[in-house]
This record gives structure tokens, C-alpha cells and sequence, in this order.
């Protein structure tokens, strides 16, 4: 028999439903592979085994008496150490929140908690959900699967590193500017950014409020759709989030490829590397010989996305992280009892360099003298982007690019130069800054066994027609990739 | 950006910046102000002020009393609490 952890999510849902298998002993199974892979991958800040043990005997034991919350009632599932669960501590991975624990549940805690999930709290991150390689965590740097001299991605690291080290099966992770489907393709495995409006951001501790996004990681891809369905949804304590119809996981279904319109790159803006260049050009033809109709779409104005996205995500948390004054939240030092000195002081020592570095430009941009240059200009070119995409989904009917320009690149390459790291996130800022969902799927392997991602973006709150295309690409032979058993 | 005006918006930003950080920080910054200044080549002349608002699906929520937080609870997870009160430092100078 294939061993526990090896299952994929859609395996679990279905032998604990036809009670071949137990929560817990499911549970211990991943226990156990964390106990002893996770000093390699580092993917948990912390782990608490009798809790998550707890929780799953509670769901055995409702299984037994025939009072389950649903048919996800025992299923693990691993949380990023930013989305808060009332009683736990949620640090953002940043000195500032070292001890902070949260009086109450995030919307999507609760909605997992009715369904009878198991939690697996906490997963590591980048401070604050800044960074593209979880190697701006305040505790330690996530290792990357499929070689841990690699970063794992980032933000969510954690959530990815640790569904992709068959440490669990989903997790939850957060997307800004990419935080979900660069980790996602990093690490080879399923990576959803929802809508903006889909997912209630209710205590999901706020880096840059008008992009942030709640949204599943997997092993397959229908623990993206059960997810999606799952955490999704107008929420009155977020009043961000959007009156649509539902998502329903049973409206996606595999596509025929025929007279499909997908939006692409043209050839000569490919400058990824040779490895994700030739996927992606095997992909498209892939596409073309099933009867797919390729658009080569003009992305010149998205080169301006990672400027238009660091002015207005670093003025947002230059904002959003000033309520952490060392007054009300954890760190705190005493100034020499003077106040101004208490604020500044407590917030130097909680911040790390580049949490610190984006407060810095989004307090320039938003300063007296700068704002109309810097902050104002960004917004309007954001208008151009949202509106770029909108006259791409008049021609195409999906766009796939892909989701980073390399693969995992190696622990401390480009932690000296703030610039590089940024353009880790050079196609997927755009689809934050626009609103549209997209998703990451893996795409095979690279030359030196590293996984790639394909990222699909498709319009407004049409997760049904975006997973339905990654349906698909599961499907696609190129596509195919198994992740690592041994971690080394 | 000099060193006058980094520690000035640090001073807004509430963060203390060392003497012998002002030099790295200043590359840095200066580097990133420059790769954003790319947008100033961006003509954004068509779009009006008004776009830059998103469609919007606001519904307000009904006026319901609702459970808050308990006082309980919170004693709990607060760093001091003393008497029914969480305890801060003086946040009022005289």
C-alpha cells in the first residue's frame, strides 16, 4: 500500500469518506514525515501535536457516531502564519508579532473549522508576506523540496514547501504580488490567487490591503476547487468582499482544446530561462496540435507592473503596519519613557531590513512633494493595467504565461540586491494590480530536475471557466511531475 | 535622496536608522526610487482621477447586535491586565 502521506488530496477525501482510512491515523502519518523532514525543509515556525492529534480524533469520533460536518471532516490542512486562529499565535514570521496570539478566528479559519478540517498551524513566510523567497522570515529560511540548498518561493514558503514535502496534503497561503503562485511553481505543486473580493480577508493580517488575497495550495487539483468553494464568499466583516454568485467546485470540468482562443507571449518577449522557455514553447505547441488557437497578446505595458506594484503595495503596509507602535501588539521597548522614542525604537528592533526598506518607500511616496509623482502616478497606471486586461479577454478566452521567470534559485543568490528579488515577481504582480484570478500549475521538471509553473489568468470571477483550463493542463503529458520522496 | 532627507521620512515612518546603516540604505533606496521612476515614462493622461476607484460590490451589513470579544478572553491574551483594564504604557506626555 502506498504510504499515507504520499496520498493525494483527492485520495484522502475519498477514503475517509468510505472509511478506509482514519483521521488520525492519517494525521500521525504527517506527524511523523514532519517530525522527520521538516529539520531539513523548515517549513513549520511551530507545531502543536497533541492539538492537531486532538482535532482528529474529534473527527473520528464524529465520523463513528455519524455526525460529520461534511465530507472535508478530518482532512488536514496547513495555515499560513498570517491568517489568525483564536488562541494561537500569529507572527507574520516578524519579531513584532513574536508573542502576539489572536483573540479570534479569521472568516476563512471559521468556514474550515464548520467543515471539520484539521488545522496544522504555523506555516513560515517572508515578514509580513514581503519577499519572493521566504528568506525574509525572522526565524529561519524554508528550504526548497526538491533540493534545500533552494529558497522554496515566497511569500507563503511554509505552505507550499510543506504540501510539496508531503507534509500535508492543502494549505492556505496569502497573494499580493505573487505570494501564492511563485512558491506554488517553485515548488511543483497546485497555487491558487482568487479574485480580488472572493475570499474575505477578515484576519488575514494586512500587508497591502487593496491586493491582498486568501487562496489554496495542493497536491491536485481538486483541493484548489474544494477549497475555493469552501473559503470563498460575501462576508459582512469584510466589506471588500464581493455579491457574486458562488464558486462551485462541481462546475469545473476538462475543456475541449478546439477553437479555443489563448492569449500567449510572442516568442521574442520570452526572456525566461532556456528551461522555462522551452516549456512554455513545448506547452503552446502541445496546445496547438489539439486544436487551440494561440494569440500572441502585447505585454509591454505590464513591464511597468512590479514599479506601479512595489509604489502602491509599499505605501498600503507603510499604513497597515503603522498600528504596530509597541503600544497595543507585542514587541516593546521603553524609550527612556518617552513616547516618540518608544514607537521608533520598538518598531527598529521588531522590523527586518526589508519590511523596514518598503515602509520607507511607501512613507516617500505618499510624503508631501512626492505623492502626485510617485503614489497618484501608480494608481493611474494601474487603470491602464486592469484596463489592458480587459481588452486581452475581448480576444482570448484564457491567458497562460509562466508563472517565474527561473526556477528555484539558490538560498542567499539574490538576497543582497533588493531589485533582483523583485523581479522574481515580474508576471505576477499584473494579475494582483488588475484584480483577476489566476492559478499556477506544475509543469514539469527543468533540465536539473527543479519544477516549473504555467500560470492561467482568467477574467473577473470566473475561477469556474480558470480551473476548468487547468483541468486540462493536468491532463497534458508535458505537464506531468511527481514530488520528491526523499528530501536532500 | 541625501542622508537629510532618508532620515526625515524615517522620522515620519516612526523607524530609527544607525549612522552606519546610512550608507547601504541610501544605495538601496536610491536604487529602488530609481527603477520606480520607469512609470514617470508611462503617459497616464487618459485616465481621469475618478477611474482610479475599482468597481465596487459593497453591500452594507444589517445593524445586528452581535458577540464581541469577551473581557475574559482577552485578559487572557493580553500582555498585562490589571482590574478589568489592559495596561499600556503613558501614551499622553505632560
Amino acid at each position: 500500500m502506498k504510504d499515507l502521506i504520499y496520498l493525494t488530496y483527492s485520495e484522502i477525501k475519498t477514503k475517509l469518506n468510505d472509511g478506509s482510512l482514519k483521521s488520525t491515523d492519517l494525521v500521525s502519518a504527517y506527524i511523523k514525515r514532519i517530525e522527520t523532514a521538516d529539520s531539513k525543509v523548515k517549513a513549520f515556525l511551530e507545531f502543536n501535536k497533541e492539538q492537531i492529534l486532538k482535532q482528529a480524533t474529534e473527527s473520528d469520533e464524529r465520523r463513528k457516531s455519524g455526525k460529520l460536518f461534511s465530507e472535508f471532516d478530518g482532512i488536514p490542512i496547513g495555515i499560513k502564519d498570517n491568517i489568525c486562529i483564536t488562541g494561537q499565535i500569529t507572527s507574520c514570521s516578524s519579531r513584532i508579532l513574536e508573542n502576539f496570539r489572536s483573540p479570534y478566528d479569521a472568516s476563512v479559519i471559521q468556514k474550515l473549522k464548520d467543515k471539520g478540517f484539521v488545522l496544522f498551524p504555523r506555516l513560515n513566510m517572508d515578514e509580513f508576506a514581503m519577499g519572493s523567497s521566504t528568506e525574509n522570515s525572522a526565524f529561519q529560511t524554508t528550504r526548497n523540496p526538491f533540493d534545500t540548498n533552494r529558497i522554496p518561493g515566497g511569500s507563503s514558503g511554509g505552505s507550499a514547501a510543506a504540501v510539496a514535502a508531503s507534509m500535508l496534503p492543502v494549505s492556505l497561503g496569502s497573494d499580493t504580488g505573487g505570494s501564492i503562485r511563485q512558491p506554488a511553481a517553485l515548488c511543483g505543486i497546485w497555487g491558487l490567487k482568487p479574485t480580488y473580493g472572493r475570499v474575505s480577508r477578515y484576519g488575514l493580517i494586512a500587508y497591502a490591503s487593496s491586493l491582498d488575497q486568501i487562496g489554496p495550495f495542493s497536491n491536485d487539483l481538486q483541493g484548489i476547487s474544494d477549497l475555493m468553494e469552501i473559503i470563498s464568499g460575501l462576508d459582512h466583516k469584510d466589506q471588500t468582499t464581493a455579491k457574486v454568485a458562488a464558486f462551485e467546485a462541481n462546475s469545473v470540468s476538462s475543456i475541449d482544446w478546439k477553437g479555443k482562443r489563448i492569449g500567449v507571449m510572442k516568442s521574442e518577449d520570452f526572456s525566461f530561462s532556456p528551461d522555462v522557455n522551452k516549456r512554455y514553447a513545448e506547452i503552446l505547441k502541445t496546445l496547438e496540435s489539439k486544436g487551440a488557437t494561440l494569440v500572441p497578446l502585447d505585454f509591454s505595458l505590464l513591464k511597468y507592473a512590479i514599479p506601479v506594484y512595489y509604489l502602491i503595495a509599499t505605501a498600503e503596509c507603510s499604513s497597515n503596519l503603522s498600528r504596530f507602535d509597541g503600544i497595543r501588539y507585542g514587541l516593546r521597548k521603553d524609550g527612556a519613557g518617552k513616547l516618540e522614542d518608544l514607537y521608533s525604537e520598538s518598531r527598529t528592533a521588531g522590523f527586518g531590513p526589508e519590511v523596514k526598506r518598503r515602509i520607507l518607500l511607501g512613507t516617500f511616496s505618499l510624503s508631501s512633494g512626492y505623492y502626485d509623482a510617485y503614489y497618484g502616478k501608480a494608481q493611474k497606471a494601474r487603470v491602464l493595467i486592469r484596463k489592458q486586461y480587459a481588452e486581452f479577454f475581448k480576444k482570448v478566452d484564457i491567458i497562460f504565461q509562466p508563472t517565474s521567470p527561473t526556477t528555484a534559485f539558490k538560498v542567499g543568490e539574490k538576497t543582497k540586491d533588493p531589485i533582483q528579488m523583485y523581479q522574481a515577481d515580474i508576471l505576477t504582480t499584473s494579475v494582483n494590480l488588475a484584480g483577476v484570478p489566476a492559478i499556477s500549475c506544475p509543469a514539469g521538471l527543468d533540465s536539473t530536475g527543479l519544477p516549473i509553473g504555467l500560470q492561467i489568468t482568467s477574467s473577473h470571477f470566473d475561477e469556474s471557466k480558470l480551473l476548468s483550463y487547468a483541468k486540462s493542463v493536468s491532463e497534458l503529458e508535458v505537464c506531468k511531475l511527481t514530488l520528491p520522496t526523499e528530501i536532500a | 535622496m541625501d542622508e537629510k532627507e532618508l532620515k526625515n521620512i524615517a522620522h515620519l515612518a516612526k523607524l530609527n536608522i544607525e549612522d552606519k546603516e546610512v550608507s547601504s540604505m541610501l544605495n538601496d533606496f536610491s536604487r529602488i526610487v530609481q527603477y520606480v521612476d520607469e512609470i514617470k515614462n508611462l503617459d497616464t493622461t487618459s485616465v481621469g482621477d475618478d477611474e482610479i476607484y475599482e468597481q465596487i460590490f459593497y453591500e452594507l451589513r444589517k445593524d445586528l447586535a452581535e458577540n464581541a470579544l469577551k473581557r475574559d478572553d482577552l485578559a487572557k491574551i493580553a500582555p498585562a491586565y490589571e482590574n478589568g483594564y489592559v495596561v499600556v504604557p503613558k501614551v499622553i506626555e505632560t
